[in-house]
């Protein structure tokens, strides 16, 4: 297994290197820049251009990237051009809130799949099917912002159960009762499309590996069909379904942008769209390569449980 | 594996559902809302829940940008004068009593005795100063940097007593003094990093979470009496929607940042209303690049100004909120004159005829505006329509907000834009001389005129802004701007409040700075 790792690794760290040049580039190839956006509409452009100098946007791409990928070696995540703070502080307070809001969207999501997929795969009922496909439907079809505007009127306003967005007051962990009220609509909102999807896949893979012949063996051995399916079905059809939540998983961070924006959320989120607004250059970077560095980490996760799970992958790859 | 049976799976399901509807019936929302009724009484105690749209940039706390700022400088910081909002008449704050001489080219101020800044630390004519010359350094974006530049030297004969000089009498001078908050020099490091806001303000600076809040509480020893509330917690809520729920659901009493829509929508629940924030107007206008291809022509541009159906973009757009006007100057203006501000109202029969005196086909001009924004994009097709019925072909063209801001500043839009703009509702000259697409030096338009330049000089270099000199020179400045049509105002229109009912007497400055200073909770 190890031998395994060690031979994924270097593509993950070219991938890393590209990923870096890519989002530095891409950045200063978006029209505006932070000092026009720091200035303000009635600035003069002399004062645009002391904010630029300021910020040392005057100096050559080529420095720019040199500075910032020796501070990132070393450690220095740089400063906001908006917020005046140190960046690994900003990402520090935004991170947990982020790691939380997805963990909690995951876990849902899992939750959920783990209970509808097999239901709708071994149903023979016409309306759970009916039902489970317009669930089906719905989590997938539903942009989050509906879902979460809906969802902030009809708990928030309408029966004001629920807080319509924010943090706890006094922090994630000072009481679990208050913050599983503020986590429950925007983890909902958030997992949703990933529930759907992971509860499709999840059915589907199970519907073919119920077809197969082992399963008519056990079956003809006199297993009950509900033990056929979550017993011997569910442990053919997990490795699919962990690589799509690998996959979701980027969904979830991508989608956390704008959920938390609707919740009033103060994640990672928040941070990269106000910094991709208003071109916070050290931000942005900083959060898209921690996105990357994330993403890859899944995806080698992924592909590590993928080969404990089916040996055939890790004895293909040794080959 | 452990085989998941059906009475396992109707356990966890109903755990969940039990463990759902407990958390929902706990205290999260009570918490937030109180549960106070309605009551005229001032009485002390509670802490005010705000909802901003936007998140506090420290390097613009003097640029009154966006409204996590006004919420800041507005409970914190103190002026040296107020003005109130239905005239230009200073009102004395941190200073008590002021005396022009000189011609006034020197100004002289007393100032309040027994003021402290929230660390302790007695207000003095030194703070003054550094206030001041604070404000004139150009990376903190002042919009009166220009007047503020005008000060050649501060001397602070007592501590007391300040008296400035100025390179020549400049009408707005009092615009400044009620502009710039007074800040105090040993913590003046910290504000650029959001670390520390010391000022002698109502409310003191308590905590700023990045993208998430910030706390304020009672200043017990302010000089005009303490406040009625604990304090002020501040949420950033940067969905609008999201914050018109949350102003519903009474989790907060006041939000700042809401869209006309939303805040028409959100009026119509009991206990909540919009307030519009008269006094502290801004205006909504297109702006005209004169170099152009068929723009550079003022009958053209004339005629785009006729051709602007503001009655209809006030209606449909700012959902009344505001007035239709032909001239930047809002009704309290001393620079408003009804009949000037007449001069173009919709009418496509005098913009067509206009262009048939041009005598030339206008080419397809591009129009530019923030595309993300809702009001702005509503704005823009009006136009397209509008000079469409007079026979000019517009071109819409979105760009994001840093971009727009950049291309206004940089003066690079091709054609035309559309946005708004502020400090017409202080002394005139503040306009012609701090915002900068009416800069008569150099502008967004490109428009360069001795005449113009004339007319807005004349206006700031009066000692005064009230007067009928300084009405003389307005007529001026006000046909210079209506002739020349570098910029064809639609209307002037009204941030808005939306507050619960049990918050009562919230205040606001001219630059929209929210008091809260006698504000309590019923």
């Amino acid at each position: 297994m190890t031998r395994y790792l060690l031979r994924r690794a270097p593509s993950a760290l070219i991938v890393l290197w590209l990923a870096s040049v890519l989002i530095f580039l891409v950045l200063r190839a978006i029209p505006g820049d932070a000092a026009a956006a720091l200035a303000g509409p009635d600035a003069s452009p002399e004062v645009v251009a002391a904010i630029r100098h300021d910020l040392g946007l005057d100096l050559p791409v080529v420095t720019q990237y040199g500075q910032w990928i020796g501070g990132l070696l070393s450690g220095d995540l740089g400063r906001s051009y908006l917020i005046g703070g140190d960046i690994a502080e900003l990402v520090g307070d935004g991170l947990g809130n982020t790691v939380t809001l997805t963990l909690a969207a995951l876990v849902l999501a899992v939750l959920v799949a783990l209970l509808l997929g097999p239901l709708w795969a071994a149903t023979r009922s016409r309306w759970v099917d009916r039902a489970l496909t317009a669930f089906h439907t719905a989590a997938v079809a539903l942009p989050t912002f509906v879902t979460g505007v809906l969802l902030i009127i009809v708990f928030g306003v309408l029966f004001r159960v629920l807080p319509t967005g924010g943090v706890p007051p006094n922090g994630l962990l000072d009481r679990v009762d208050i913050t599983v009220q503020y986590l429950v609509l925007p983890a909902v909102c958030l997992g949703l499309p990933v529930a759907g999807v992971l509860t499709g896949f999840l059915a589907e893979t199970l519907r073919g590996e119920l077809r197969q012949d082992y399963v008519t063996t056990v079956r003809a051995a006199g297993v009950k069909r509900r033990e056929v399916v979550l017993r011997h079905a569910l442990r053919g059809a997990l490795p699919v379904a962990i690589t799509t939540l690998g996959l979701q998983t980027g969904a979830l961070l991508g989608g956390a942008v704008l959920v938390e924006s609707i919740f009033a959320w103060p994640g990672l989120g928040l941070l990269v769209e106000q910094g991709i607004t208003r071109r916070d250059y050290p931000v942005v970077q900083v959060l898209l390569m921690l996105s990357v560095t994330v993403f890859v980490l899944v995806q080698l996760l992924t592909d590590v449980i993928h080969a404990w799970l089916d040996p055939r992958i890790r004895l293909g790859a040794a080959a | 594996m452990t085989a998941l049976t059906r009475r396992a799976t109707l356990k966890a399901t109903a755990a969940a559902a039990v463990l759902l509807a407990a958390t929902a019936c706990q205290s999260a929302v009570d918490a937030q809302t109180g549960g106070a009724g309605a009551s005229a009484t001032p009485k002390p105690g509670g802490v005010a829940e705000v909802g901003v749209n936007l998140d506090l940039v420290p390097g613009n706390v003097f640029t009154n940008s966006n409204v996590a700022i006004t919420t800041l400088v507005g409970l914190v910081y103190d002026t040296l004068v107020h003005y109130d909002r239905d005239k230009l008449e200073p009102k004395p704050a941190l200073a008590t009593e002021w005396q022009a001489a000189d011609g006034g080219k020197t100004l002289t101020l007393k100032l309040r005795d027994g003021v402290k800044f929230h660390t302790g630390r007695p207000f003095t004519s030194a703070d003054v100063k550094f206030s001041l010359a604070s404000y004139a350094d150009p990376k903190w974006n002042g919009q009166l940097l220009s007047t503020a530049k005008t000060i050649t030297s501060i001397d602070t004969p007592s501590a007391q007593e300040v008296v400035l000089h100025l390179e020549h009498p400049v009408s707005n001078l009092f615009d400044l003094l009620d502009t710039v908050p007074v800040i105090d020099s040993e913590s003046a490091a910290d504000i650029a990093t959001g670390k520390r806001f010391v000022g002698t303000g109502a409310f003191k600076f308590d905590a700023w979470k990045p993208n998430t809040e910030l706390k304020f509480s009672r200043n017990a020893d302010y000089w005009d009496g303490a406040p009625y509330l604990d304090g002020v917690h501040v949420r950033v809520i940067p969905d609008s929607q999201s914050l018109v729920a949350a102003v519903r659901s009474g989790q907060v009493q006041l939000a700042r940042g809401v869209g006309y829509r939303d805040a028409e929508s959100a009026a119509t629940t009991e206990g909540v209303k919009a307030v519009q924030l008269e006094g502290a107007e801004l205006q909504a206008y297109v702006g005209l690049n004169v170099t152009a291809p068929g723009l550079e022509d003022a009958r053209v541009r004339q005629a785009v100004a006729y051709a602007l159906d503001k009655d209809r973009i006030i209606k449909e757009v700012f959902r009344d909120k505001g007035y239709p006007v032909s001239l930047p100057w809002p009704k309290t203006s001393p620079a408003y004159d009804q009949e000037l501000d007449g001069r173009y109202r919709h009418d496509i029969a005098k913009a067509k005829a206009l262009l048939a005196e041009y005598g030339k086909p206008v080419p397809e001009i591009p129009l530019a505006y923030v595309g993300n924004d809702q009001v702005y994009t509503a704005i823009a097709q009006v136009v397209q329509k509008d000079l469409a019925d007079a026979g000019i072909t517009v071109k819409l063209t979105p760009v994001d907000s840093t971009q727009f801001v950049k291309q206004l500043i940089g003066a690079q839009f091709p054609g035309l834009w559309t946005t708004s703009h502020s400090w017409a509702q202080f002394s005139p000259s503040t306009l012609t001389v701090s915002a900068y697409p009416f800069n008569a030096r150099r502008n967004s338009s490109h428009f360069l005129s001795p005449e113009y330049t004339a007319a807005a000089e004349k206006a700031w270099q009066l000692p005064t802004a009230t007067g009928p000199e300084a009405t003389a020179a307005y007529k001026t400045l006000s046909n210079q701007l209506l002739d020349n049509a570098f910029l064809a105002e639609i209307g002037v229109v009204f941030e808005q409040f939306v507050t619960r009912s049990n918050l009562h007497d919230v205040d606001w400055s001219r630059r929209r700075e929210l008091d809260l200073s006698k504000a309590y909770l019923g």
